[in-house]
């Protein structure tokens, strides 16, 4: 056996991997205590990609030439939630990954506080030397896990929006309904609760279950071919929000920054019916019971379920 | 079949001890999530108690037989205490300690020491009187000793499989502590009855 190279054992050490060309593009990996990371940059693109069950979870992307273009579509879902509350002044995410939702974000509501929660500090270190995002007074980033901030911050919220992938993975404590009546204690009176989930696996039916038990209504927008649903839940039961007929027409809500990156028109589109059927055999995950990991594993059924779009 | 009962709870202790580790990070998680530096302090906690506890049951395997006697009922009865205590209080006391100290990494690892550091201790206190128990047979004491521990280990293996893909898959957290509380029990009496003085044993 051969031994390791100075270099090579100071590399190893470190825990990260840096391959780099002429043109610029590299490829740089870390383990750090909470994830395996992966940069990437191959022309203007740079990803931010989780490693774990043999393969990797594309976190976030950037394009260097317009940071504010979403290159991973289920971003420009998330702005489904304009359709419910179109005026956000104070939102929480709880994920930072690599920022690919800040950029647009705070240019479209520049006055809006977007209070960010990452786990992992080394993520923020990284999205601020590759990805183009660093704090601010009006982009604070507090690194803690989620539910200890939620539960500990006792501020209100208009939008609380939780995106913690590990590997394209959610910790079982942010996905029982103990946490989500957390989640809606923070909410304003017409706040909304967004949540980024994955429809290939059983783990959906049970995730839009335990959504539902708390709030009592919901909405869910389709990332078309892409396998993300963005959910919507209100604490109130009026008004009504599950009826896209009363909702505001997508040209109203459009913003400057959004022409030719976001079109609210075809994210409308993506609103689907809930898959009723599917979530009747889900289970509600609580503290004392969350089966996640076992859910997840089962890759979802859909095929007695119709999942025409509206 | 005094031998199959002896080996049936030396695997049974470690399905108990290492299926445990699984069902508190269950325990943990709600309050402090399940990254690396919870299952450091999980795992630090419970490596300790093996430690201290395979001392003290080394200590009290060299007693005199009353004095042993006393102690192998003490660590029983700590050990049944403990694991009702987690039961019953388990969650309550978690979430006093998370909201109490501010420090969220001393929060975990308090919660680890108040709920398994004791059942664990007083569990792991009956591996060397197991030793003990086999080398007081005319067993030589290193082949009792790899005998005793090899088997554990096959429970602990047995604990970490069984807790981890089938019954946290398909029972509450809270049913699975009482399940243990009961398995503790049967187990910790049948130890208590095979280990008495071999003047009294069949």
């Amino acid at each position: 056996m051969k031994l390791l190279s100075a270099p090579c054992l100071v590399l190893a050490l470190a825990g990260a991997a840096f391959a780099a060309d002429a043109a610029g593009d590299f490829t740089e990996r870390h383990d750090t205590i909470y994830n395996s990371l992966t940069i990437e940059k191959r022309g203007p693109i740079v990803e931010m990609r989780a490693r774990a069950r043999g393969s990797e979870a594309l976190e976030s992307a950037i394009d260097t030439r317009d940071p504010m273009l979403p290159i991973v579509h289920y971003i420009k879902t998330v702005y489904g939630a304009l359709f419910i509350h179109p005026e956000p002044k104070r939102m929480l995410m709880v994920g930072l990954g690599g920022a690919g939702f800040h950029h647009l974000f705070t240019a479209a509501f520049p006055d809006t506080l977007l209070h960010t929660i990452e786990l992992d500090p080394k993520v923020l270190e990284l999205t601020g030397q590759h990805m183009g995002f660093k704090p601010g007074p009006k982009t604070p980033v507090t690194i803690m896990d989620g539910r200890m901030f939620i539960k500990r911050n006792r501020e209100q919220w208009d939008w609380l929006m939780l995106d913690a992938y590990r590997g394209g993975f959610v910790p079982p404590h942010l996905k029982t309904e103990e946490f989500y009546r957390e989640c809606a204690a923070r909410l304003t009176d017409r706040g909304i609760f967004i949540s980024n989930l994955h429809a290939t696996t059983e783990l959906y039916y049970s995730d839009l279950k335990t959504i539902q038990a708390v709030f009592p209504q919901i909405v869910i927008f389709e990332t078309a071919g892409r396998g993300n649903v963005i959910v919507v839940g209100v604490k109130y039961r009026d008004p009504i929000i599950t009826d896209p007929a009363k909702w505001a027409d997508p040209d109203s809500l459009m913003k400057p920054v959004f022409q030719g990156r976001v079109d609210l028109k075809l994210v409308r589109a993506e609103h689907s019916r809930l898959p009723l059927n599917r979530m009747r055999a889900g289970k509600i995950l609580t503290d004392d019971f969350a089966p996640v990991e076992f859910l997840d594993a089962l890759k979802a059924n859909n095929a007695d379920e119709p999942r025409a779009k509206k | 079949m005094t031998l199959f009962a002896f080996y049936l709870a030396v695997v049974v202790l470690g399905i108990l001890s290492m299926g445990f580790q699984m069902l508190g990070s269950r325990l943990l998680s709600p309050h402090f999530g399940s990254a690396i530096d919870v299952w450091a302090c999980l795992i630090s906690t419970f490596l300790a108690a093996f430690s201290i506890g395979s001392m003290l049951g080394g200590w009290i395997s060299n007693l005199a037989p009353h004095a042993r006697r006393r102690g192998q009922w003490a660590c029983a009865v700590a050990a049944v205490a403990a694991l009702a205590l987690t039961a019953l209080w388990g969650r309550a006391l978690v979430s006093a300690i998370e909201i109490g100290v501010a420090s969220s990494g001393l929060a975990v690892l308090l919660s680890c020491v108040a709920l398994f550091f004791v059942p664990v201790t007083a569990l792991s206190t009956f591996s060397p009187q197991c030793v003990q128990f086999l080398a007081a047979r005319g067993m030589p004491p290193g082949k009792a000793s790899g005998l005793v521990y090899g088997v554990s280990t096959l429970g602990n293996i047995a604990g970490v499989m069984l807790t981890t893909f089938v019954l946290i898959s398909h029972f509450r957290v809270s049913t699975l502590l009482y399940l243990w509380l009961a398995v503790a029990v049967v187990c910790l009496a049948a130890l208590v009855w095979l280990l008495r003085p071999l003047s009294t044993a069949p």
